[in-house]
């Protein structure tokens, strides 16, 4: 098959695309639903013509098995034979940028867990407009009908006293919550978002196989899929009538809005979206969410409660909080009344939805809609609740806590997948036909003890649809999720596309955790663009602009910054520093040490001081001396310590520790500067794995090539350029900017005061080599041999060191600085405290005048930095420290 | 019976708090068994807001939050309560209904009846579902077993099986665990009645409240020896004047005395565990360390205290 694939790709020019993409591919499994040739008996349709190939033969060159479906045929003529021959080309660029753009996914919430890159296929999974249609109308309905039975259980409870709803799927779920009761949110609107998981069975029909209400995850995954594909195929998505997506965002943020209960009509109201923090599964797409919809990125800490009203921390002052798109799971969100050990929520939150000063998306509470076993009993609940049948039907479900239902189902599992009930119980859905007889038995004896923890659902193999690989196309079994949003009139209307889940190889579960892929989805609407029109491109804006932009518009209103964005970027500022301080400190060290001719005894001693002080080396270490085995011994220890991040806090440590500060404001950074903090963390760690100790004695030592160590330092030194570079030029110059800067300063005034200090006392400021290399380590080697010549005497030194208000890295440069930042930033926020710059030597050349040493001068600088710090974090970032401890009796 | 109950909770922290969320239970509520004459809720210091306000069971709760510095926090519920007949003790156990005709009761079918009563048939935070429950409850419920003799078997051996021990649990220990032990408090006595009740399908809930204690003869009675109590409350379909708060059909239990609660009980509050009704919840900003006292005074009068605020 492979030799005749290649064949036919070597011969194109005779075949149509869609000729070609049929004989590379494989007919779909026996039993499933083949997307690339749609029903058996169709496909090769009249409608064939709206491509561009127009070559049409029944029987294809290789022979393979039936013609392609109509939209298919479509979008490869589209592609044309010399993009069926990029393929691979466009395979190489996507996956280059789904890594440029860092979208991942966090396998396993936690910070050690690996981060793995999002997994999207080439291929878009394509639905055509007689489906789309149905599917809509029909999502759009169990959307309504969802909601009003959450109104009914949170209300009158009508169906659980009819007898239509099982008390155990309502008050028997976990997810019901009592402390809701009661509760009916403005506009009645309980659900903003539902999304469900639909698979197309082997007659082409779709089933609706579950729904997520709580906090469905695939609204940011989908824009970025839809992001790149489009880009990988730019004809067919502009000429197949592919639905836009942005419009659907805009109404779900505007709903919010105008649901939300705001008291002044003059305020504009604050919608956040709630996250529970960087390693959640799919914090990804929480911050490219909250950018593209133009919301602030909050996690609980940043909130607070005061008289049943909500606030956000912001560097400005508490600012009142009017909608909440949450991320959170419901259990989560008040550790008052809910799970007493979250940290993650907001002590009170439920007192402010029930006083109704808070519009929830969704409304907490909704988790038991989530139940498989809830599918079963829908289309009673449609009837009683909208007068109407559902127009799209759920995979047949059965839930056994029903005696007579179970009795009839235990017969049956071998044809059915059993589904556990409840959440949070780890058991995994059990396809039937793949047990032994004995587990089937078991199965049965389990659902016979406790049949209300079982649902079991008809088995259905998934459609299966086109993918790449390589030479060939490769069908692999899909699930569809889809996404009702708001349509701004009090009901909803269906996002059209979605996220499409594809399994691995032979494998009918489709799951991101279990290692499958992705794949974006065109839901094409009724229009389809005759090739010839496609030149007129200009009337579709890109899907993905954010729609932040005309949201701001109407609100004119900078984002504030939260208490701990602020927290968060101020350290960004000082790792940064302290990273490139750190480097180039570990450069100079290592340079000295290098050279044939022996470094001066001053010299040593000043590096070994400021190599210990910046804890590169342990103080246990050996100081630096003139005997070389004492240098090599440093050298290596040095060398050793520069990725270990346990015990001492080297470059390596830094660089961590900056990209952990960063992605904590990773909503507020370019894909650039957040790609080349990754990089540069990635490269640093890989180019140190020679430096390893062995893992055990067998193994021969690493060789420390200090060659090798400095290597790895100038590459991470041009990423760091690069980084402050951004930091510099590309970051808005808002109050969050003005912490990131003042953490930069503070970090290198408390570095370079230290390191003046040390060169007082080391005397190695009245050295040759030590004075060089304290004014290299203040990179200002080039402007003291431009201002100086050959001059080394102190007062140059500490001209251009110290007060030299022209120099970016001289003492009274950093000092006035900083002041001009704090005064700054106090008028901003309105502070009335005392000046914090007070804390700042004011007049260096005086204080240097009248000091008895300079190394005193110099350590008070350095304890001014330390004091500023702590006073920043009180001012500023209170509200963002401190945990929340739960009390009982 | 005129009973007047002081209920105090005080917490000493370190650091300050610099702010905190509250919700407490403790206020009585009246039913058909006990008419709440007086009741005054102080709060040191004085919140930043309070409000009350009833909880899903009809409980009255009351929230209350602080933002600025505290060290300390102290709240005093004080009610006089008339408690009026005896629950059951004295009288003869209604009905015969055997065990089995109540659980065929709460299995779902189609259309089948509801009452409020379903609530308290599932797992609940602090009473979950464990095999170890059902083979406690067991040998209690023999086939045709009418449910009040049943019950009343199984509050004797859950009260004989058990050691009481102060020391042993605190009040986040899992129901499973003191069953485990064989030793708990009152607040476990009942979550385990309440759970092998469960376990055989029959409704249960948790009753938080208070219990007249003796003191040991010519002495005085002590103020604030007394504690909180908990015991456990089944749905019985044959009493039409149950326990306190809901529609009937209730009976309770006390298996920490094996016992029937009198005219000496008040109940303050009923959920599905201990879990919905805690007399003092609270999330507190700063205060790492904190100290607990907790006084309560159980104490019979002859009558109103004279110049006591009118009733509540």
């Amino acid at each position: 098959m492979n030799d005749n694939n290649k064949s036919l790709l070597a011969a194109p020019a005779v075949v149509a695309p869609s000729e070609l993409a049929a004989a590379l591919a494989p007919p779909a499994s026996k039993g499933h639903f083949d997307e690339l040739r749609g029903p058996p008996g169709q496909g090769q349709s009249q409608s064939q013509s709206q491509g561009q190939g127009q070559s049409q033969s029944q029987e294809s060159a290789s022979g393979a098995p039936g013609a392609i479906a109509r939209e298919w045929t479509t979008f490869f003529n589209f592609l044309g034979s010399d993009g069926f021959h990029d393929l691979n080309h466009r395979t190489a660029n996507l996956r280059r940028q789904i890594k440029d753009n860092g979208v991942t996914y966090n396998v396993y919430a936690d910070a050690n867990g690996p981060q793995r890159p999002w997994s999207l296929d080439l291929f878009p999974l394509i639905i055509s407009a007689d489906d789309w249609a149905g599917i809509a109308t029909g999502i759009q309905q169990r959307t309504r009908l969802l909601n009003q039975v959450m109104a009914d259980v949170y209300g009158p409870q009508t169906l659980l006293s009819q007898g239509l709803l099982p008390a155990a799927l309502v008050q028997g779920h976990p997810g019901y919550l009592r402390a809701m009761h009661g509760t009916q949110p403005s506009g009645g609107m309980f659900l903003h978002i539902a999304a469900f998981d639909m698979a197309r069975g082997p007659d082409g029909k779709w089933w609706v196989v579950s729904q997520r209400t709580q906090a469905p995850s695939g609204l940011g995954y989908l824009l970025e899929n839809r992001l790149s594909i489009s880009l990988q195929f730019p004809e067919a998505f502009r000429g197949m009538g592919v639905t836009r997506l942005a419009d659907s965002y805009k109404a779900l943020v505007d709903s919010m809005k105008a649901l939300s209960p705001v008291t002044d009509s003059a305020v504009n109201s604050r919608i956040v979206l709630l996250t529970p923090g960087p390693y959640n599964e799919t914090y990804f797409e929480h911050a490219y969410l909250a950018r593209y919809l133009g919301l602030t990125l909050v996690e609980g800490s940043d909130l607070l409660v005061r008289g049943e009203r909500l606030y956000l921390k912001t560097l400005q002052g508490l600012e009142p909080v009017h909608g909440l798109l949450k991320r959170l799971d419901d259990e989560f969100l008040d550790p008052l009344e809910l799970r007493s050990d979250s940290t993650l929520g907001v002590p009170g939150l439920l007192q402010v939805i029930r006083a109704g000063n808070l519009q929830v998306a969704n409304a907490p509470g909704s988790a038991f809609l989530e139940s498989s076993a809830m599918l079963g009993f829908l289309p009673a609940l449609s009837r009683r609740l909208l007068g109407e049948e559902l127009r799209l039907p759920s995979l047949s479900t059965w839930w056994c806590g029903e005696q007579a239902v179970m009795q009839d189902m235990l017969p049956q599992l071998k044809n059915c997948v059993i589904k556990p009930t409840y959440p949070g119980t780890g058991m995994a859905s059990v396809i039937g036909h793949t047990l032994s007889q004995r587990a089937l038995d078991e199965w049965a004896g389990r659902i016979l003890r406790h049949g209300e923890d079982y649902t079991v659902q008809a088995y259905l193999p998934l459609s299966q649809t086109p993918t790449w690989h390589g030479e060939k196309i490769a069908p692999r079994s899909a699930m569809l999720r889809v996404f009702a949003l708001p349509d701004g009139h009090g009901s909803w209307r269906v996002l059209p596309g979605g996220l499409a889940r594809l399994a691995g190889k032979n494998e009918n579960i489709a799951s991101m955790q279990r290692g499958g892929s992705s794949a974006d989805v065109w839901a094409l609407g009724s229009f389809q663009a005759a090739p010839e029109l496609l030149e007129s491109t200009s009337a579709h804006a890109p899907d993905t602009q954010p729609i932040a932009a005309p949201l701001m518009a109407n609100s004119s209103r900078k984002q504030p910054v939260t208490s701990r964005a602020a927290e968060s970027l101020f350290w960004l500022g000082r790792y940064t520093e302290r990273a490139e301080n750190s480097l180039r400190l570990s450069q100079l060290t290592l340079q000295s040490l290098a050279g044939d001719d022996a470094a001066s005894k001053p010299l040593l001693a000043w590096l070994t001081e400021v190599a210990v002080s910046n804890a590169l080396v342990s103080s246990s270490v050996p100081a630096a001396s003139h005997a070389p085995q004492a240098r090599r011994v440093f050298e290596r220890a040095l060398i050793a310590s520069l990725a270990d991040v346990e015990g001492n806090a080297s470059v390596g440590f830094n660089l961590r520790a900056l990209k952990s500060a960063a992605s904590a404001v990773r909503e507020r950074l370019s894909q650039e500067q957040w790609h080349v903090i990754v990089q540069m963390e990635h490269d640093f760690f890989k180019r140190c794995e020679i430096f390893k100790p062995p893992l055990d004695a067998s193994q021969s030592a690493p060789d420390y090539s200090a060659l090798d160590a400095l290597r790895a330092l100038e590459s991470a030194s041009g990423y760091l350029a690069a980084i402050t570079g951004a930091q510099t030029d590309r970051m808005m110059r808002d109050d969050g900017w003005r912490l990131l800067s003042m953490g930069r300063h503070i970090e290198r005034l408390a570095t370079l005061s230290g390191a003046l200090a040390w060169g007082f006392e080391t005397r190695a400021v009245y050295d040759d080599g030590g004075f060089s290399a304290i004014v290299a380590l203040f990179d200002s080697t080039i402007t003291f041999h431009a201002q100086y010549q050959q001059r080394r005497d102190l007062p140059a030194l500490l001209d251009l060191l110290v007060l030299d208000r022209d120099n970016p890295r001289s003492l009274s440069w950093v000092i006035e600085t900083l002041q001009g930042r704090l005064a700054r930033l106090a008028t901003n926020t309105s502070s009335q405290d005392a000046n914090l710059a007070a804390d700042l030597p004011a007049d260096l050349p005086a204080l240097m005048a009248s000091a008895q040493d300079l190394t005193s001068v110099f350590e008070q600088c350095q304890a001014s930095a330390f004091t500023l710090s702590d006073n920043i974090s009180r001012r500023y970032f209170s509200h963002a420290s401190g945990a929340n401890h739960s009390l009982g009796t | 019976m005129l009973l007047h109950l002081t209920h105090e909770t005080r917490y000493r922290y370190s650091p300050q708090v610099e702010s905190a969320h509250h919700v407490v239970h403790l206020k009585p509520t009246g039913s058909a068994h006990q008419t709440v004459l007086r009741h005054t809720l102080d709060i040191m210091p004085r919140p930043a807001e309070q409000h009350e306000a009833h909880d899903v069971y009809g409980n009255s709760r009351t929230f209350f939050s602080f933002d600025g510095s505290h060290d300390g926090l102290r709240v005093v519920a004080d009610s006089i309560i008339e408690t009026h007949t005896q629950h059951h003790a004295d009288k003869a156990l209604p009905g015969s209904t055997p065990w089995e005709r109540v659980r065929e009761q709460f299995r779902y079918r189609a259309g089948a009846d509801y009452n409020s009563a379903w609530e308290f048939l599932f797992a609940s935070p602090y009473v979950p579902r464990h095999d170890a429950f059902t083979e406690f409850a067991r040998p209690s419920f023999t086939a045709g077993h009418p449910l009040l003799e049943a019950t009343n078997d199984l509050m004797a051996r859950i009260h004989n099986a058990m050691v009481y021990d102060g020391d042993s649990t605190d009040v986040s220990t899992p129901a499973l665990v003191a069953l485990r032990q064989g030793k708990g408090v009152c607040q476990d006595f009942a979550h385990i009645m309440v759970a092998c009740c469960r376990a055989m399908g029959l409704p249960a809930r948790y009753v938080s409240g208070y219990m007249l204690t003796q003191p040991p003869p010519g002495q005085p009675r002590l103020i604030g020896c007394d504690a909180s109590h908990a015991w456990a409350s089944v749905y019985c379909p044959d009493v039409l004047d149950g326990g306190a708060g809901s529609d009937g059909h209730w009976l309770d239990f006390d298996p920490t005395n094996n016992r029937m609660p009198g005219e000496d009980y008040v109940t303050l509050a009923t959920g599905r565990d201990f879990l919905d009704v805690s007399p003092l919840r609270g999330v507190i900003r700063g205060g790492s360390q904190h100290i607990l006292d907790v006084a309560v005074t159980v104490t019979p009068i002859d009558a109103m205290p004279e110049l006591a605020p009118g009733p509540d």
